[in-house]
C-alpha cells in the first residue's frame, strides 16, 4: 500500500494525510474558486475535513475523487523548484499561530522548514494594501518594512503587486528575513515580475504556499494566502487601500480573527487611501512609521529605533530641509516649488542634491517623493 | 541617412535633434486626479515601450501637468524673441570655445574635449560621484549630464560649470527607475 512506501525527503515534516489533503484542495480548485467570492465561506470550507469537503464541493466528481482519495500516493504531488519542503500542522516545527481550525493543514516552503519556524517565532507584522498604490503608499510600505526588519521583526506579506511587494523589497534592503505567502504554487511564477524577488526572499526568509507547487492559485489561492498572512502576524498594517472590498479583504480577514489592525493615514482627498482612512475611523490604530508599530507591540517599553532621526536628515542645510518639507507636504514638482518663490535653478539644484542623498526619489509624472535615506552624500 | 534608388544610392550626413512627446498612460489621464482608468497591466505595457536604454539617451525630460487655469492666459514668461537671443548668445560662446577643436556645439564634444572644458568645482565633483555610485547615472548618462550642464551654464553666461548647472541637468534627465519596477 502506498502508505507504507518510504516518504521522500521533502516530506520529512509532513504526514501523508495532510499531503493527501493538499492534493484534494488542488483537485477542487474550481469549486473553491466559486466559494472564494465570499471570504468567510471560503474560510469555513477550508476548515472542513476531507470527507466533508468532498461532500460539500465534490459535485459530480464525488465518487471519482473519493476513489482517488483512497488510493492517493505521495508521487501525485509534484515538486517543482528544488529545495521545496513540505510541513504539516502535526509537525512540531509548524508555526503555532497557524495551528487553529481555520489555518492551513500543510504548507510548501522554500527556504527551509527550520527557518520558517525561527522566522515565525519572532514578532511578525503583516503589511497589506492595494495592488495599485500611489508613490506615497509604495514608499511608506517600503520604509515601514525596512524599519521593522532592521529592528529584528519579521515582515509578512503576500507576493502581490503594490504594497505587499514594496514591503518585501523594503525588508530585503536591510537583509531582513521575511515571509512571503504566494497565492499560487511555488513552481508557478505569476506574475513574472515577482520571480527575482521570490528568490531573494527565499535566500533570507521563506516563501510559503498552501497550493501544491505545480498549480496556479487562482482566486481561492489568493484568499487562502490572505488568511495565512493574517494568522502568522500579531499585527496587520494596512498601508493604502481604496474603499473597495478587494483591497480591504486582507484587513477584514485579520479583523475577523480578532487580530489587531492598524492603518497608515493617507490624504483625505485621495481615493486611494479612502479604505485605509475608513479603517482608522472604525478604530484601527494609527501607524506613521516603524516606531509606532513597535509602540503598539510593546505598550510598556518599546525599543527605540536607531537611525530614524539621526543621519543625513538631521544635518541638512536649511534650504534643503525646507525643500524636503515642501515636497513632503505636497509641493512635489519643480514648477510647484518654483511657484513658491525660489528660482527654478535653486529648486532643481536642491531636488537633485536631495535625490543624490537618497532622501527623495522620483515617481510617476516626475513628481518627487520623500523616502528613507540610503546613505549620506 | 541612406537613400537607395534604382540607379544609385547615397548616404547623407544627418544631425538631428529628437523631440518626442508621450502620454503617461494609454488613457492619458494618469496623475490627473482620479480620471485614469488604466489597469496595472495597461500601464506596464505602456511603460515598456520606452525602454531603459532609450530613456538613458534622452537628455531632457519635462513632465507637463494640467495647468491650474489662468496660466495659459497670462503673459509669456519668455517671448520667442528673447529665447532666440539667449540661444544665439549661448551658441556664440560655444562656437568660440570649441573652434580650436573643429566643432561648434556642445553636442559634438567627445569625452576628451568634455574633460578639458567641463571642469567641476568640489561640490559638483561630489555630486557626480554620488550619482555614479548610487547608480542614478550610467557612464553614458554621466557624459550626457556634463554636456547638458555645460549648455545650461552657457545659457546663463557662466564660463564655469557650477553645481546649480549640474543640479539642473540631473533633474532634467529621465528618472532612471520607473516606480513599478522599483519594488521588484
Amino acid at each position: 500500500m502506498s502508505a507504507r512506501a518510504p516518504r521522500p525527503a521533502w516530506m520529512a515534516h509532513a504526514c501523508l494525510a495532510c499531503g493527501r489533503r493538499s492534493w484534494l484542495l488542488a483537485e477542487m480548485s474550481g469549486p473553491l474558486d466559486f466559494c472564494a467570492r465570499d471570504r468567510g465561506r471560503l474560510t469555513e470550507t477550508l476548515a472542513l475535513d476531507d470527507d466533508e469537503l468532498l461532500l460539500a464541493l465534490g459535485g459530480r466528481r464525488k465518487a471519482q475523487l473519493r476513489a482517488r482519495h483512497g488510493q492517493f500516493c505521495v508521487g501525485e504531488l509534484r515538486l517543482d523548484p528544488p529545495g521545496v519542503e513540505a510541513v504539516c500542522r502535526h509537525d512540531p516545527q509548524y508555526p503555532p499561530t497557524l495551528c487553529d481550525a481555520g489555518g492551513p493543514r500543510m504548507l510548501y516552503v522554500l527556504g527551509g522548514v527550520r527557518r520558517l519556524e525561527q522566522v515565525a517565532a519572532r514578532p511578525v507584522v503583516a503589511i497589506v494594501g492595494t495592488r495599485r498604490p500611489s508613490d506615497y503608499g509604495s514608499e511608506v510600505a517600503r520604509s515601514l518594512a525596512r524599519g521593522l526588519a532592521a529592528a529584528g521583526l519579521t515582515v509578512a506579506s503576500c507576493l502581490d503587486d503594490g504594497i505587499a511587494l514594496a514591503a518585501q523589497a523594503g525588508a530585503l534592503e536591510v537583509d531582513g528575513a521575511t515571509v512571503a505567502v504566494t497565492g499560487g504554487g511555488l513552481g508557478v511564477s505569476r506574475p513574472a515580475r515577482t520571480r527575482s524577488l521570490r528568490s531573494r526572499v527565499a535566500r533570507r526568509g521563506c516563501v510559503i504556499s498552501e497550493v501544491p507547487c505545480d498549480r496556479p492559485g487562482r482566486m481561492w489561492g489568493a484568499a487562502a494566502s490572505e488568511r495565512i498572512v493574517a494568522r502568522l502576524s500579531c499585527l496587520t498594517v494596512v498601508v493604502e487601500a481604496a474603499e473597495v472590498e478587494s483591497e480591504l479583504s486582507a484587513a477584514r480577514v485579520a479583523g475577523a480573527l480578532g487580530r489587531p489592525l492598524a492603518a497608515v493615514p493617507g490624504r483625505v482627498t485621495s481615493h486611494l487611501s479612502a479604505g485605509s482612512n475608513g479603517l482608522l475611523a472604525e478604530g484601527a490604530r494609527v501607524v506613521r512609521g516603524a516606531q509606532d508599530v513597535l509602540d503598539l507591540l510593546h505598550p510598556t517599553a518599546a525599543p527605540r529605533l536607531l537611525g530614524e532621526d539621526t543621519g543625513p536628515r538631521s544635518d541638512l542645510a536649511p534650504r534643503l530641509r525646507t525643500t524636503l518639507e515642501d515636497v513632503g507636504s505636497g509641493c512635489d514638482t519643480p514648477e510647484a516649488l518654483a511657484a513658491k518663490g525660489a528660482s527654478l535653478e535653486d529648486v532643481l539644484l536642491a531636488l537633485s542634491e536631495l535625490e543624490l542623498m537618497g532622501l527623495l526619489s522620483r515617481g510617476d509624472g516626475g513628481r518627487y517623493i520623500p523616502c528613507g535615506a540610503r546613505g549620506p552624500l | 541617412m541612406a537613400i537607395s534608388r534604382a540607379r544609385y544610392s547615397a548616404v547623407y550626413p544627418a544631425r538631428f535633434i529628437l523631440l518626442a512627446a508621450t502620454n503617461p498612460c494609454p488613457c492619458g489621464y494618469a496623475g490627473d486626479g482620479d480620471r485614469c482608468v488604466c489597469s496595472e497591466a495597461d500601464m506596464a505595457r505602456h511603460r515598456r515601450r520606452l525602454s531603459g536604454p532609450l530613456l538613458d539617451r534622452i537628455d531632457l525630460l519635462v513632465n507637463l501637468h494640467r495647468s491650474p487655469g489662468g496660466e495659459l492666459d497670462g503673459p509669456a514668461s519668455l517671448t520667442s524673441a528673447e529665447g532666440l537671443e539667449q540661444v544665439t548668445l549661448a551658441r556664440g560662446r560655444q562656437a568660440e570655445r570649441l573652434r580650436q577643436h573643429g566643432i561648434s556645439i556642445n553636442a559634438q564634444m567627445d569625452v576628451r574635449v568634455l574633460s578639458q572644458h567641463v571642469r567641476l568645482d568640489e561640490k559638483g565633483s561630489k555630486m557626480m560621484r554620488a550619482a555614479r555610485e548610487s547608480g542614478l547615472l550610467s557612464a553614458r548618462g554621466e557624459h550626457r549630464v556634463l554636456r547638458v550642464a555645460r549648455t545650461i551654464a552657457d545659457l546663463d553666461g557662466s564660463e564655469r560649470v557650477r553645481a546649480r548647472d549640474l543640479g539642473a541637468a540631473i533633474a532634467l534627465r529621465a528618472s532612471p527607475v520607473m516606480p513599478a519596477s522599483r519594488a521588484a
